[in-house]
């Protein structure tokens, strides 16, 4: 057994997490190189290579899996640097993806930003007006024939995208798929008149192959985006496989899905790569929890711009009922939901005149340039960093390993003018309420995150990683009810980390509404076929793509879910399902029993309304492959006396009435599994500042977890 | 107070004025001493995920329209009624969602035969006291905290039925109130947690749309217990003093925030009289004259002089349907960045003229205030436009549409289960033009910011259409400097069932609803088709070419045979069968700025969309271009401009001059049957002679 590595690219750094047959991981930071993804990434290879001890064509020839989650799909998307398409749908729905179902307005920007009605503005769009046709056709919402496709009619509007310079098509039908009929037809017809054979030849996507799911919005802008980064993506990645297998590595290379799984890029759906990383994260936490004996967890990544919350229940990964936003666009892929809120180490505290001189903490953010104050940047708003520079937790001169120098006086400066003056209050009370305020807010998002899965968020362990991940948990674990924070060993690469770690996993997925249970005759499903016939056609795709990865059907497992609903609600309820195959009314009822039953765990018994009828939506097989990996490497747990990490002290405040005191310094590097620390204390690891607020204690798991436990 | 405010067999006109936020109780004074300046900022954004909770879950297990398209005001209250904290995007529900809380404790809190406890929930959908009409529904429940009432927690949204005359919860041929269905005074539904099966099953049978009546119920009940969860949490840990505290710290920051910001606008007068085209059954003139007066750190909404209150047509608003109107303007553009609650209101002030159009009396019919109240609203956008303009002129923007067309239906689905709804494109409207650009092309509706109009699958999967189209259309919108936001039209054929009744509700046909701003123009009347007996579903089956929006539906080559009926956008229901259509155009935004300002480039732009007409941009813009490649004629351009000004000087009169000539002017008598006195409705009347 060989390697597995981890890669995932950030915004500002590209991480990455090499575990090798002794279960040790190996971790690597360098700067995202965003003219070229590939040079970092390279960079990355040969220093695991050179940590490892092993020369870089060595090392790579010993990989066994190189799991990848990239961004270069989402930086096409940003950069507006996609191919020109022409978008195919059904007459009379040319303004689909203009209309946007009115409120694309909204879609992926901020709360605050979308109540700001005089200012609001729509995206500019992927695809241009005029590079949208419509066709005449049509297809009913039971699937049946309207108007039948006309081949002239396709040949005529195909030419009019071709003359505008289409460079690839689209074609979105309505009710495609129910009945994709008419889409497989006009891909045919492209496919004759631009056959493969000539320069001509333009990829076709079908809304019904990428994304077959009710609501011709969403469906068609899956589709869209998938065609959208499909080309770049593939000429990036197939780059890099070659210069991979030149560099010894001899395997395929492996993509991290946003739906939980990995997948070989020539079997990834490019559209399902968008925002891998935290999920990676969220699959690490699930590993990491399962160590320590904990299923239930609530993933948080605290950077400088964002604040990432997931949340895994009973050891899973889940999708639960959200639309995906990928850049300003509403998908319907079945991907993790991991929830990004404006606060971070760079949020930026103001005081509001207007509301009375109320303190508030961003959602406005210094970024990384200019940056806090206290990087001398040129910024000049006081942050949430600047309050922990402030408050003595942040070492001047050793932040990020030593890397960067922080100014004290600039913070202070900060702080002081625009906040401490104008509310009346010292510069320490000032940097404390910037804390707790941002701190207060992390932790009732995460709350309310977890409350509206249908969970009880004080009966999950919260994960807390990210740059500044460790310095904030013991503040906001307080408002989610938290009495216990695990700051992972390699929390600061631990989206690498996840991703060395993940399995073949891949979600197929389908909108058909059947009727369980009749509310006009109070009757029963009779037609159970109607339903095994989805699943069955779900699990042949699966097994077929899964035996073109070269694993025998006996090897794959699956989990069935499905959306589930009453009567005539719009929104759905996922249950997972024992049983792929229904035999009797009873297996009919217990399903329906299922979902009342988790309906009612979720909001309350009295919301159940099993009468009202209940229909199921969607199918979601999720098909996934165990794959074998050397355990973590464990250390023993040895002494509670951590005196031996003892690095120095230095003043901090943890109560402003009482100033700053003399708080004992640790080295993470020299700590060992099972030491302890109590607070108030401060621990310097590599990336990253351990505070341990009074009333918490630290122990070093033998994993080199860090478990935070309220113990007052 | 007399025995009648009290009187609860009837109307309660006095509970209806608590609009502001109570008294402070001694209790509230002195839960608020002492609470730390960071505990209350982290308690604000605390009951604010509280309230966003609460609204996304009712939104999740709601069955109708505006259910499932966000159209949800989810509130925490004080134990006095008002309204201190809320997640909604219907802002109108932000002042109006109080009143049956108020009467709830006025009325029922200490009566032994109904009283207030744990576990207790309420319903209603007077309109009296929701302050719209008969589809808006609520339900509330207390929260009590060792014995003591500390809030009440609730959720207001419109359900697509209540059991009216008509189908689809607005009767368009309402003669009273009694016409209009559920008329249900807060009244209790649930005690010990539990929901009353009868009450549940009489509320059921006064509809059309049972199951959906009940899982909307069920929808609020369920959020708001796990709202009420929440807020126990935060007494067990900072106890009731703390949380009864500064649930009224809010509301008293919020109206001390909301005064300070209206005194940095320029006192001043600034009028915008509105105008409607319809009585609901019949064409009328019809007039809301408002005034907004601002002085010091308080606006004044002044509507004396408006029309008389109609008492055998749907028209009719309650004086608090307006208020609630107006704080969608105030939440969502002027007051964007504060609080949505009642306190607001602190710095809001109103005159009426009793019973008239925009203050009718407890026992008119009021099925089609929606109209009225958003013809009113557009004039407050207008007034607002201006206030803003000297410190927010970025802010200060056109209306988005406000002509309503909503289409109400009822009858049974293509499943076999009974429907009876409104159609989501209500929420396509256009946004109004914008001084830095055009306005948003369907933006949505501007009551209901947090509502989109969904996906066609989504309404033809369990409602009986398929829809023909649905796009833009050219011209839908306010032509100016920056034009208004287009607008969406579809055509839909009834599907799958024998039968169905389809209506009308809007205004705007005769003359436009929405006005421009700063010289942009109206965006234009609408008409709604309806065909019957026709060949749509023979046309469909041979792939004919038909049209694809609302523009192209009334061009030379129409194939669509059949009875066609041109309609005004407000009619009552009518019985559709399989194959009949109906098109409805759902219109854009208003103009902003000159016309012969818009870059020329930009109605190029709009030729080559269709969003624009040929003879709109040669006429109304005055550009010149090669018809056949879209190329701009810049100089010839400039030359049709240069004589369009021209025309306009040479046109040009004293205003002393306009002013007698207009004023000579009148429209006919059968227009002017609901009006009132030409030209001022409220000319001699006594509040006039007053004011």
């Amino acid at each position: 057994m060989g390697f597995n590595v981890g890669i995932d690219i950030g915004g500002t750094f590209t991480d990455f997490c090499s575990i090798g047959a002794d279960g040790q991981a190996v971790v690597y930071k360098t700067p995202t190189t965003h003219y070229d993804l590939s040079v970092g990434f390279m960079r990355g290879i040969k220093e695991l290579a050179r940590r490892s001890g092993l020369g870089g064509h060595d090392y790579l020839s010993r990989v066994e899996a190189l799991r990848y989650s990239t961004t270069v799909g989402t930086n096409a998307l940003i950069e507006r640097n996609g191919p020109k398409l022409g978008l195919i749908t059904t007459a009379g729905f040319e303004d689909t993806i203009f209309i946007g179902r009115s409120r694309s307005w909204a879609d992926g920007i901020p709360v605050h930003q979308a109540r700001d009605l005089a200012r609001i503005r729509k995206p500019a769009p992927l695809i241009d007006p005029e590079m949208v046709v419509g066709v005449r056709e049509r297809i009913d919402c039971r699937g049946g024939v309207v108007t039948p496709l006309s081949r002239e009619d396709v040949l005529e509007k195909l030419q009019q995208l071709v003359d505008r310079g289409a460079m690839g098509f689209v074609v979105s039908l309505m009710w495609s798929f129910v009945n994709p009929e008419h889409e497989r037809l006009i891909k045919q017809i492209i496919e004759e008149e631009y056959p493969e054979d000539y320069l001509g030849a333009m990829p076709v996507t079908l809304s019904s192959e990428i994304s077959p799911k009710s609501g011709e919005y969403t469906r068609t802008m899956t589709t869209v985006v998938n065609a959208y980064i499909h080309g770049i993506m593939a000429d990036n990645l197939n780059r890099l496989g070659n210069e991979l297998r030149d560099g010894g590595y001899q395997r395929p290379l492996i993509l991290v899905h946003n739906t939980g799984g990995t997948k070989k890029v020539s079997r990834t759906k490019a559209v399902l790569t968008h925002n891998a990383g935290p999920v990676a994260g969220m699959y690490g936490s699930a590993e990491v929890g399962r160590l320590i004996g904990t299923d239930n967890v609530v993933f948080t990544d605290m950077g400088g711009t964002s604040f990432d919350i997931g949340v895994i229940s009973g050891g899973e990964l889940r999708a639960h009922d959200f639309i995906p936003v990928i850049d300003r666009w509403r998908t319907n892929i079945p991907a993790i939901e991991v929830k990004s809120i404006g606060a971070g180490g760079g949020s930026i505290a103001w005081v509001n005149e207007l509301m009375g001189k109320a303190l508030e903490v961003g959602p406005q953010s210094a970024g990384s340039m200019p940056g806090p104050a206290c990087y001398d940047k040129g910024g000049v708003e006081p942050t949430v960093t600047d309050a922990d520079l402030v408050l003595g937790y942040l070492n001047p001169d050793n932040y990020l390993g030593g890397e960067m120098y922080l100014d004290a006086d600039l913070a202070c400066d900060a702080i002081e003018t625009r906040i401490a003056v104008p509310l009346g209050i010292t510069v320490l009370e000032a940097a404390h309420r910037i804390r707790r305020l941002v701190d207060a807010r992390m932790g009732q998002e995460v709350f309310n995150e977890v409350a509206l899965k249908g969970h009880d968020p004080r009966k999950f362990t919260v994960f807390a990683c990210g740059g500044a991940g460790a310095a904030h948990a013991c503040g906001f674990a307080p408002y989610i009810g938290s009495r216990r924070v695990v700051v992972p060993a390699v929390a600061s690469v631990f989206g690498a980390f996840g991703a060395s770690t993940m399995e073949i996993r891949q979600v197929w997925d389908v909108s058909r509404t059947l009727k369980l249970f009749r509310w006009n005759e109070q009757a029963w499903l009779a037609d159970l076929e109607s339903f095994n016939q989805v699943v069955r056609e779900l699990r042949d795709q699966a097994v077929r793509d899964l035996r073109l990865e070269g694993f025998p059907e006996e090897r794959i497992q699956f989990r069935l879910e499905l959306d589930m609903r009453y009567g005539s609600q719009y929104n759905v309820t996922k249950v997972e399902v024992p049983h792929l195959v229904l035999q009797t009314e009873e297996d009919v009822r217990d399903l329906c029993d299922r979902f009342t039953s988790r309906y009612s765990e979720i909001y309350s018994p009295e919301a159940a309304f099993p009468v009202g009828g209940i229909n199921v939506e969607c199918f979601y097989l999720t098909a996934s492959v165990h794959q074998p990996r050397a355990p973590f490497h464990q250390l023993a747990n040895g002494s509670e006396d951590a005196s031996a990490a003892r690095s120095g002290v230095r003043p901090a405040c943890f109560d402003p009435a009482v100033g700053l005191v003399d708080t004992v310094v640790y080295d993470w590097t020299r700590l060992s599994p099972g030491n302890r620390i109590d607070g108030p204390a401060l621990i310097e690891a590599p990336e990253t500042t351990y505070v341990i607020e009074p009333g918490w204690c630290y122990r070093m798991d033998p994993w080199k977890n860090g478990v935070l436990e309220y113990a007052a | 107070m007399n025995a009648r405010a009290n009187f609860r067999y009837g109307r309660d006109f006095e509970v209806v004025q608590r609009l502001r936020p109570e008294p402070e109780t001694a209790r509230e004074v002195a839960a608020q001493q002492g609470i730390d300046d960071l505990e209350f900022e982290i308690f604000q954004h605390k009951a604010g995920m509280i309230a966003l909770e609460g609204k996304e879950t009712t939104m999740r297990l709601g069955a109708s329209t505006a259910m499932r398209w966000g159209d949800v005001a989810f509130g925490i209250y004080t134990a006095q009624g008002d309204l201190a904290i809320c997640a909604t995007g219907i802002y109108h529900h932000a002042v109006l969602s109080q009143i049956p809380i108020k009467y709830i404790v006025k009325h029922w809190k200490d009566d032994p035969s109904v009283g207030l406890k744990e576990g207790d929930s309420f319903f209603y959908n007077d309109p009296f006291y929701g302050g719209v009409h008969n589809a808006d529904m609520g339900l509330a429940i207390p929260v009590f905290a060792d014995g003591e009432l500390v809030c009440f927690i609730g959720a207001a949204v419109h359900t697509g039925e209540c059991g009216g005359s008509e189908p689809g919860g607005m009767v368009n041929g309402a003669r009273s109130r009694y016409d209009e269905g559920l008329l249900v005074t807060p009244i209790k539904i649930g005690e010990d947690f539990v929901l009353k099966e009868d009450i549940l099953g009489m509320l059921a049978n006064m509809t059309r749309d049972p199951r959906t009546m009940l899982l909307d119920i069920k929808a609020r009940l369920a959020a708001s217990r796990i709202a009420e969860r929440r807020v126990k949490e935060i007494i067990t840990e900072k106890g009731s003093d703390f949380f009864v505290g500064s649930l009224r710290r809010v509301l008293r920051i919020t109206g001390e925030a909301a005064r300070r910001k209206v005194s940095r606008l320029n006192d001043g007068i600034y009028r915008q009289p509105r105008f409607m085209d319809t009585t609901g059954p019949e064409d009328a003139l019809l007039k809301i004259n408002l005034a907004v007066e601002k002085r010091g750190d308080r606006i004044k909404l002044i509507l004396r002089g408006s029309s008389p209150a109609i008492s055998d047509r749907p028209i009719n608003s309650y004086f608090q349907g307006i208020i609630g109107l107006a704080m969608v303007y105030f939440c969502g553009w002027f007051f964007h960045d504060l609080p949505a609650n009642n306190g607001l209101l602190d710095a809001i002030e109103w005159e009426f003229d009793d019973n008239t159009l925009v203050s009718a009396g407890g026992d008119l019919p009021v099925s089609y205030a929606p109209a009225t109240q958003v013809a009113f609203t557009q004039g407050m956008f207008m007034c607002g436009a201006r206030m803003t303009y000297a410190i927010e002129p970025l802010r200060a923007v056109g209306c988005w549409y406000s002509g309503f067309a909503v289409t109400p239906y009822g009858g049974l689905n293509q499943w076999g289960d009974p429907v009876a709804d409104i159609t989501p494109e209500i929420n396509a409207t256009g946004g109004g033009g914008c001084p830095d650009g055009d306005g948003v092309d369907a933006a949505g509706a501007f009551f209901a910011t947090m509502s989109d109009c969904g996906d066609v699958e989504a309404t033809e999967a369990d409602r009986p259409f398929l829809y023909l189209f649905r796009n833009f259309f050219n011209n839908s919108y306010g032509h100016g400097k920056f034009r208004g936001g287009a607008g969406v039209g579809f055509g839909a054929m009834v599907h799958g069932t024998p039968g169905l009744a389809v209506g009308g509700m809007g205004f705007g046909t005769r003359f436009p609803a929405t006005p421009g701003i700063f010289g942009g123009r109206a965006a234009p009347t609408i008409f709604v088709q309806v065909v019957a007996n026709g060949n749509m579903r023979q046309l469909l089956a041979d792939g004919a070419e038909l049209p694809h929006d609302m523009g192209a539906l009334y061009g030379q080559d129409r194939v669509e045979a059949g009875e066609r009926r041109l309609q005004h956008v407000s009619f009552a229901p009518q019985p559709l069968a399989e194959g009949d259509t109906i098109y409805v155009p759902v219109s854009g935004g208003a103009g902003y700025g000159d016309v012969l300002e818009r870059d020329p480039a930009l109605v190029i732009a709009d030729l080559r969309r269709k969003l624009v007409t040929p003879w709109a941009a040669r006429n109304v813009y005055r550009v010149a271009y090669d018809a056949d490649t879209l190329r701009l004629d810049a100089e010839a351009t400039r030359a049709l401009r240069t004589d369009a000004r021209h025309v306009r000087k040479a046109r040009a009169k004293p205003y002393a001059d306009f002013v007698r000539e207009w004023s000579a002017k009148c429209p006919p008598a059968a227009v002017l049957r609901w009006y009132g006195r030409w030209p001022d409705p409220g000319a001699g009347s006594v509040a006039a002679a007053t004011a």
